[in-house]
């Protein structure tokens, strides 16, 4: 599902972000990315939904080229592609609804199909009493939700995960990679790129570990 | 697999074109009433920057209008020696009227010239006791068209004339002409420059607005690109909502206007009664309302689409 041949990010005047990597994940996997800060690791994730292109290497996503994609071509890739970000992007002056619409409404769904669908995703994340609130007035834990909720409306092939669980607490974290895991077992190919040591040691998942923009672990090369 | 997921996948509502138009039309109408705010500074702006453009257009309009009263004094005067048998008056006048430049000639006889001078020496008749009619000689005076009033071609109207009219004298006081021509090129040369540096300012306000405005949105249009809008489905509403605030501004800066108008009238219309210009204090015509409405829409649109330009970069 998702292929990195040789991969190599450099910013201008910094040490690389990533240096020859070779990554892949496969169709339907659950997958966490890991390291300490700085490892490359969102760095990865943003290859993967061109929100960056390589230095060098080549990025496939679901057999299409991502380095040789135009913009079009970039974004009908997007829409297959649920991601969550680490400050969570939710639009302050739209209510919890209006964010998680945003996606289906990029797919051209109709207003009835729409409410219907974020209704039934709002509900599975315990928010459907919050659908007219703003960001600004829910919790850490709530507006992750939220972001989850939008990356997954639409059903997406992959979804990726930047940090989820930064900043929540036990009870939220649970929650989150249960919702991951239902995700999962629907079809979804998940990526989540975490710091989080017991969130890995939780969840009894493969991982792979990058340290200064290399690869130095993969568990599933153990087996 | 992906057979079945095609079956389930709901019916676009927002396909084809009026589907979209309509989506991105009520997108932007959502986008004012959420930023409500954002949206009023950018129309009054669009507004006042409109007015002082039209304030500038409506007075430019009425001098022209003025002037065009003033360059119709200009007359050339031709003096005939004698008075014409009416077939050589009909031939001579026809002779002038093909003159490029001609656009009327009227004949004042001996007698007509006599009562003019008489009624202008008004309370003073007794000067001319003892004076026959014969004193004064007949003339033609022939009024010009509106493009050949400035100096040069009067003068070359009055060197054809000579061709033409052979004897008798010729007057269509030189310095006067020479003068209203040099008041009016550079009357006209005072009005681009201003019209230009005011034009240069509008643009300049009204965009910066309206990028301010873009950029209090620039998340919105990071979100939307990320989760996967194209390029058309991003600028559509920001563009339309551009045109509404542009197509506002514009019929709030001919409201206004035509209020000032109507409270300027009502407050100096004696002034202007009395003004030697009397032909009163016009508003715009038609075409330059249509115009500002239409530099309006296209100040939103192209206020929207260069902010966009320099936002959108992903």
């Amino acid at each position: 599902m998702i292929q990195l041949h040789n991969i190599s990010v450099s910013y201008q005047g910094e040490n690389p972000a990533l240096s020859m990597v070779n990554f892949h994940v496969t169709k339907g996997e659950f997958l966490y990315l890991t390291g300490t800060s700085g490892a490359g690791k969102s760095t990865l994730l943003r290859l993967i939904f061109a929100a960056i292109q390589p230095t060098v290497g080549q990025v496939i996503v679901d057999g299409q080229n991502v380095t040789r994609m135009n913009r079009t071509q970039i974004a009908l890739l997007r829409r297959s592609i649920g991601v969550v970000f680490q400050d969570f992007k939710l639009l302050p002056t739209r209510t919890v609804f209006e964010n998680v619409a945003i996606t289906l409404e990029v797919l051209g769904w109709g207003q009835k199909d729409i409410g219907k669908k974020v209704y039934h995703i709002l509900r599975q994340m315990g928010l459907e009493q919050k659908l007219n609130s703003t960001p600004l007035r829910l919790s850490g834990g709530e507006q992750q939700r939220v972001a989850l909720a939008r990356a997954l409306v639409n059903d997406p092939k992959i979804l990726l995960a930047d940090e989820p669980t930064g900043n929540l607490d036990d009870q939220n974290k649970d929650q989150i990679l249960s919702i991951f895991r239902e995700a999962n077992i629907r079809g979804t190919t998940v990526l989540v790129a975490t710091h989080d040591r017991r969130l890995l040691e939780s969840s009894h998942r493969d991982f792979v570990v990058l340290d200064k923009g290399r690869v130095v672990e993969d568990t599933r090369e153990r087996q | 697999m992906s057979v079945s997921k095609q079956q389930v996948r709901p019916r676009l509502a927002n396909e084809g074109f009026w589907g979209r138009l309509r989506y991105f039309v009520g997108r932007a109408l959502l986008n004012i009433r959420q930023n409500p705010f954002i949206n009023i500074v950018t129309v009054v702006t669009i507004a006042l920057a409109l007015l002082i453009m039209s304030l500038f257009l409506l007075v430019l309009v009425n001098l022209e209008g003025a002037a065009h009263e003033w360059t119709r004094q200009v007359q050339v005067t031709l003096y005939l020696e004698r008075e014409p048998v009416p077939a050589e008056l009909a031939a001579l006048r026809a002779k002038i009227l093909e003159l490029p430049g001609a656009d009327g000639v009227k004949y004042i006889g001996k007698d007509d010239a006599f009562k003019r001078f008489r009624s202008r020496l008004k309370g003073q008749e007794s000067l001319l006791e003892g004076v026959s009619s014969d004193v004064l000689p007949a003339s033609l005076e022939i009024t010009l068209k509106r493009s050949h009033r400035d100096s040069d071609n009067v003068e070359s109207f009055v060197g054809r004339l000579r061709k033409v009219a052979g004897g008798g004298e010729i007057q269509y006081g030189e310095e006067w002409v020479r003068r209203l021509t040099t008041l009016m090129q550079f009357a006209r040369l005072v009005v681009t420059l201003l019209a230009g540096f005011l034009l240069i300012s509008v643009l300049f306000i009204v965009s910066n607005t309206i990028k301010l405005t873009v950029y209090a949105r620039r998340d919105e249009l990071e979100l939307l690109s990320l989760v996967g809008a194209t390029r058309l489905f991003i600028k559509a509403p920001f563009l339309i909502e551009g045109i509404l605030q542009g197509f506002t501004g514009a019929l709030l800066a001919l409201v206004l206007l035509s209020l000032t108008y109507f409270g300027f009238l009502y407050n100096a219309g004696d002034f202007f009664r009395f003004s030697p210009t009397s032909g009163g204090l016009a508003f715009l015509p038609p075409l330059y309302s249509a115009a500002i409405l239409g530099g309006g829409i296209l100040l939103g649109f192209l206020g929207s689409l260069t902010s966009l330009k320099r936002f959108i970069t992903f």
